[in-house]
């Protein structure tokens, strides 16, 4: 599914995000992405995500080199992907249905689906009784889950997710982790960076630690 | 037709959101059309004016004391051969008297004292609409002064010109201040226009993040700057005609009264649709700069 080849990405002044990375991740795995702060994690989602290019090595998703992907064709491949950021990325002005149903609007999706998708997947992350709240009167741990429900509206086959528990107290991410292992029994290949390790042992799935951008483990 | 309803949806609750900034950039794009606007009212009256004053435009051959008949209707037929003249009329001297003292009655008395009629016989010649002003007649005038038995010609040539260099001159400086308040307006909108983008920061990037296309990023963007440009250039539209036909019998009609206009007009449709479509046309293009940065 996911395939990286000798894979960098330098910053300015000769940084090295991820340095000669390469590995690979099977369709359906559930990985988690770990390593102190700026060990090269979140570089990796956002080249998984071609939000960046790499500086040398190749990335390949499905059999796609993401670097020979055409603006219109990153464009469908994003459609293929969902994305969860730390610190939720809700918009204010929308209501929990609102942000669900963002993604089909802005991708054409006629109304009628877009109102059947977004209740199916409310109702799935558990929040379709507060489908018409506004984020702020939403907790973390709920506002989490709408974010993951925006990311699984389109149907991905990826889901990419960026420290989605590090702004939860430990009960409240133990439940965003079980989210995301039943997103993963349904078949969608997640990874999730994290450097909480402790929830790493505890969900019990397959590692790769980073350091300094490159790979010193895999359990 | 999705993404033209989403991206008036969008452009029209970001114009409510940020309705202040929004009614400055409208009176801005109002304000420049409306001066445009002002500007292309009095052009295309005056212009008229220019040419009823070119159908009115007459050309006086005044005649020797001693000429006798025969050498007058040579004269009167050269100019009905010519393809510039539309008619020609004889005035004897008694007549040109008699039509001076009835213009200037309060000469009259000054005219009766003098022993002997000073004023010349002529033949008035009536122009063509289309030739008045051409380089035609000036041949004709030209011919005219060096024929045996005129004493003068006069000629409304000059008057023409100097209106129609007025005309093209007003129009100029028209074009130019509304070109100038037009590209200022455009920058405001266009400011105005990346404001709302900046306050929607959050919102583009979760739109690139999920694949959506440049059209359904840029679409709002580009339609907030139309709906500026069009509200904009409709209420200079509105205040343009509240101001015309406001003040049209208390200023306007005694003024083209004074110039001997026959009436006074508003924009044509054409022009009216024109200034609306071009202040959309300039919103569109604010909104298509600003959104670059989308």
């Amino acid at each position: 599914m996911i395939e990286a080849y000798h894979l960098s990405k330098v910053y300015s002044r000769g940084v090295y995000a991820l340095r000669d990375l390469t590995l690979t991740i099977e369709k359906g795995d559930f990985l988690f992405l770990t390593g102190a702060s700026g060990a090269g994690k979140s570089t990796l989602l956002r080249l998984l995500l071609r939000a960046e290019t790499p500086t040398e090595g190749q990335l390949k998703v499905g059999g796609r080199v993401l670097t020979d992907l055409s603006t219109s064709e990153v464009q469908n491949y994003r459609r293929t992907v969902g994305f969860v950021f730390q610190d939720f990325r809700l918009i204010p002005r929308f209501t929990v249905f609102q942000n669900v149903a963002f993604v089909m609007r802005v991708l054409g999706v006629d109304l009628a689906t877009r109102q059947r998708k977004t209740f199916q997947v409310l109702k799935w992350v558990g929040l379709q009784h507060r489908m018409n709240a506004f984020p702020e009167e939403l907790s973390g741990g709920e506002q989490q889950r709408v974010a993951i429900a925006r990311a699984l509206v389109n149907d991905p086959q990826i889901i990419l997710a960026d420290e989605p528990t590090g702004n939860l107290d430990p009960e409240l991410a133990l439940d965003i982790m079980n989210l995301f292992r039943d997103i993963n029994a349904r078949g969608t290949t997640v990874l999730v960076a994290t450097h909480d390790r402790e929830m790493i042992r505890h969900v019990g799935r397959k590692s790769i630690t980073l350091e300094h951008g490159r790979l010193v483990e895999a359990t | 037709m999705h993404l033209l309803r989403y991206a008036f949806d969008e452009a029209a609750a970001s114009l409510w959101r940020g309705r202040r900034s929004s009614l400055l950039s409208t009176a801005t794009i109002a304000i420049a059309l409306f001066v445009l606007g002002a500007f292309l009212v009095v052009t295309s009256n005056l212009e008229r004016l220019a040419e009823e004053w070119s159908g009115a435009a007459e050309l006086s051959v005044y005649l020797e004391e001693d000429i006798s008949g025969a050498d007058r209707a040579a004269i009167e037929r050269e100019l009905r051969s010519d393809s510039a003249v539309s008619d020609v009329e004889f005035v004897a001297k008694d007549l040109a008297l008699k039509r001076f003292k009835e213009t200037f009655p309060d000469l009259a008395s000054t005219m009766g004292a003098l022993e002997e009629n000073p004023l010349p016989a002529s033949l008035d010649v009536r122009l063509r609409a289309a030739t008045a002003g051409g380089s035609s007649v000036t041949g004709l005038v030209e011919r005219m002064r060096v024929t045996p038995g005129v004493s003068d010609v006069r000629y409304d040539k000059e008057w023409l010109d100097r209106l129609q260099r007025g005309v093209g001159l007003l129009r100029l400086i028209g074009f130019a201040l509304g070109g100038a308040l037009i590209v200022a307006a455009a920058l405001t909108i266009a400011n105005v226009v990346r404001l709302a983008l900046t306050a929607r920061r959050d919102e583009l990037d979760i739109m690139q993040l999920v694949g959506a296309p440049a059209s359904y990023v840029r679409g709002p963007f580009i339609m907030e700057g139309a709906m500026h440009g069009g509200l904009g250039s409709f209420v200079a539209l509105v205040v343009l005609a509240l101001v015309f036909f406001g003040t049209r019998a208390r200023f306007i009609l005694p003024l083209a009264t004074a110039l001997n206009l026959s009436s006074v007009h508003f924009l044509s449709p054409g022009l009216a649709v024109g200034l609306v479509g071009g202040g959309l046309v300039v919103g569109c293009l604010a909104g298509l700069v600003a959104s670059r940065r989308a």
